[in-house]
């Protein structure tokens, strides 16, 4: 069996002590192998997004173990962590988070400069594949300003691509996108995965961006609760309005 | 609006100290010069002392005016920047653009009467002190007496809160423009074109010195008056500086496409494109920078040159006003120093704090915090170099032509080694300024989202 590109074993996060004190993950296990797209869907609150920052390594958990190809980040130091994160792990967030004063070529370049490199003429091509990759071939030298909202989501996404990380964890890519700007970069993710192997997590709570995925994983209350494999938009969305009886489900199962 | 203003406050009380130490420092100062017009104008002051001191007074207090209300602009307007969302939220919930300048003036005039009043105690001590020092020092006689100059100071306090005034109502009248929305306008780029008054500010300005400066060394030889040299040439490094600073985006840009084969790896890198592409946010920080490298070395180095120079066997009332008018030099020079010190460690304060999203997301993208602070160093370093060398530059609009009517040359003959420490402030001043507002920001970064 392959190594998982990410591996998260009842991984806890508790905000505040005491009385006060929230699960925000309440032993979260979820497995994505190489090559793969999986959407995480669930209700605010269900944990998505401290999902998110414990796998990409920006926060440290209370409890469990996050491995990223073999490698666990909850024993790393911080600045070990950093350098991880630069390396391995790709991120697409949902306000795009391009340096306004680079040009899209300098933004995508940005993660391999930081991780120490010059850009050489060996990066150079590579950059400029990468920017045609994602369909802005002709736009490498336009500021963030200059490029349309769908536009700055695919520099975000080749910039993601940039150190060929081991996994990709996009937080709600297209929560700002219209719709059929969103289809299209949905579509581009998917074609990642398919034609350059990627492995992308993507936590979203819009079904008919979920049925763009490999399979979908349901939370609730900072749990796992269920798996669709080859989602369609539909099954999600009905899923999603029962999601009890999914919870229900698994507590008779820990019964 | 009150109560909200009151709330406000409460809640930003860092915020408001940049302006709060702008308004006391202005006041004290002020407040330590005004009197003497008081003084002078008591019937008891006889008339030989009565224009010394409305001269002292009058000129201090005019450029302790348009320095005060420099400053505060900037301080006031900062606040006012740093809070966009918050405005914006405000206006979506229905606030009208009066209700919110109404705010922005409600709050600058609480902060802006506290520090004026406790200015105007600080200076009820030093100008008499001032007054002391002056008789010690013969300027003025010892028959005059000080009265206490209570009508000056409230007359001060006043001046300095219709000065807030306005800047309250400049920075409120340009956060309430445009259409009532919660999002930043974080991407807007500095590569347009600049405004056409900056342009006629400039040359103005240029102009303006550079016939002073002709005309100067034309026939400031042959004056029969020594002192009229140095009153053509005073300010000129200073308005020079001024104009140029109106370009200083621009100069930026310039000055950074020079810079960049300094400003190697990573940091250096996100420095360099950061001051050419958004020279507009960091054109803040450099007009300061300028000005105060401007009036520092020009005027300190006037005084230098006018000490060593001065003809000797002067009648002693020519000599007296001579002494005057240095002194009224470095009092002008340490005034506006302060303040475009004050308004450097400000500018850099305000500008880090807009851009907290900015370096959160460096830090997302796998920065460490010491590749982060090292971008700001490098910007803070080419501002710092621009600045420097500029106002070096405008700042030999005053030393050139008074070194030659002086007798000595182009160049001055002594305290050569004067621009390099004050140069030297300079830098470390926009160094550490940034420095310390770098931490800040990444304090908060850490734990915001």
């Amino acid at each position: 069996m392959t190594t998982p590109a990410l591996e998260v074993t009842g991984l806890t996060r508790t905000y505040g002590t005491g009385a006060a004190a929230v699960a925000a993950l309440n032993g979260l296990d979820l497995v994505c192998a190489p090559g793969t797209f999986t959407a995480v869907m669930g209700p605010s609150g269900s944990g998505k997004s401290t999902f998110l920052t414990c796998a990409g390594a920006l926060e440290q958990p209370t409890g469990g173990r996050v491995v990223i190809a073999g490698q666990d980040v909850t024993e790393l130091t911080e600045a070990r962590r950093t350098r991880l994160r630069r390396e391995r792990i790709g991120f697409v967030f949902q306000g795009f988070h391009l340096l306004p004063y680079l040009t899209a070529e300098q933004n995508v370049a940005l993660p391999l400069r930081l991780a120490g490199g010059r850009i050489d003429a060996a990066a150079r091509p590579r950059i400029r594949e990468l920017l045609d990759r994602v369909g802005l071939g002709d736009r490498t030298g336009h500021l963030p300003a200059q490029l349309s909202g769908g536009q700055q989501q695919r520099v975000a996404i080749a910039r993601a691509l940039a150190t060929g990380p081991d996994i990709i964890l996009a937080d709600e890519p297209t929560g700002a996108l219209d719709s059929h700007t969103a289809a299209s970069v949905l579509a581009l993710l998917r074609s990642l995965v398919r034609e350059l192997g990627a492995t992308v997590v993507m936590v979203t709570h819009d079904p008919v961006a979920a049925a763009y995925a490999d399979s979908v994983v349901f939370l609730v209350d900072g749990r796992a609760v269920g798996r669709m494999e080859n989602p369609a938009a539909e099954a999600v969305a009905g899923q999603m309005a029962h999601l009890d009886e999914l919870t229900a489900r698994t507590e008779q199962e820990l019964v | 609006m009150l109560t909200l203003a009151l709330r406000s406050l409460r809640h930003r009380a860092t915020a408001m100290t940049a302006t709060f130490v702008a308004i006391l420092l202005g006041t004290a100062v002020m407040g330590s010069f005004t009197p003497l017009i008081q003084v002078a104008l008591e019937p008891g002051t006889p008339s030989a002392e009565r224009e010394t001191l409305l001269i002292l007074g009058g000129v201090v207090g005019a450029w302790g005016t348009v320095i005060a209300l420099f400053s505060i602009v900037s301080t006031v307007g900062v606040t006012v920047r740093q809070r966009e969302v918050e405005i914006g939220l405000l206006r979506t919930v229905g606030a009208e653009p009066r209700q919110v300048r109404a705010l922005v003036r409600a709050e600058t005039l609480l902060v802006a009467l506290v520090a004026a009043v406790l200015g105007a105690a600080v200076a009820s001590l030093t100008s008499r002190a001032l007054l002391d020092l002056l008789q010690s020092g013969g300027v003025v006689s010892e028959q005059v007496a000080h009265s206490g100059g209570l009508t000056a100071l409230a007359a001060t306090v006043v001046l300095l809160l219709l000065v807030s005034l306005t800047a309250a109502g400049m920075a409120g009248s340009r956060a309430s423009r445009g259409p009532a929305t919660v999002v930043l306008s974080e991407a807007r780029t500095g590569t347009g074109r600049l405004a056409w008054w900056r342009w006629v500010v400039a040359a103005v300005a240029v102009g303006l010195a550079s016939s002073s400066v002709a005309m100067t060394m034309a026939t400031g030889k042959d004056a029969a008056d020594p002192s009229e040299a140095m009153a053509m040439t005073g300010s000129l490094g200073l308005v020079v500086a001024v104009g140029l600073a109106a370009l200083a985006p621009l100069l930026l840009r310039a000055g950074s496409w020079v810079l960049r084969p300094l400003l190697g790896g990573t940091s250096g890198h996100l420095a360099a494109y950061n001051t050419s592409r958004r020279s507009h946010l960091l054109a803040g920080v450099l007009a300061p920078v300028m000005v105060l490298s401007a009036a520092s070395v020009s005027i300190l180095m006037l005084v230098g040159i006018d000490e060593r120079t001065l003809p000797t066997g002067l009648p002693p009332e020519v000599v007296e006003g001579f002494e005057t008018a240095n002194l009224l030099n470095n009092v002008v020079t340490a005034m506006i120093c302060a303040f475009a010190a004050i308004m450097v460690v400000n500018a850099f304060a305000a500008l880090l704090a807009d851009r907290r999203l900015e370096l959160y997301r460096l830090r997302l993208l796998g920065a460490t915090p010491g590749q982060v602070r090292g971008s700001i160093l490098a910007e803070a370093g080419v501002v710092a170099a621009v600045g420097t060398v500029i106002g070096l530059l405008a700042a030999q609009a005053t030393i050139v032509p008074f070194a030659y009517v002086r007798g000595e040359g182009l160049v001055p003959d002594a305290q050569l080694w004067l621009p390099p420490v004050l140069v030297a402030g300079a830098v470390a001043l926009t160094l550490v300024s940034a420095a310390g507002a770098t931490s800040r920001a990444l304090r908060t970064t850490s734990g915001a989202r």
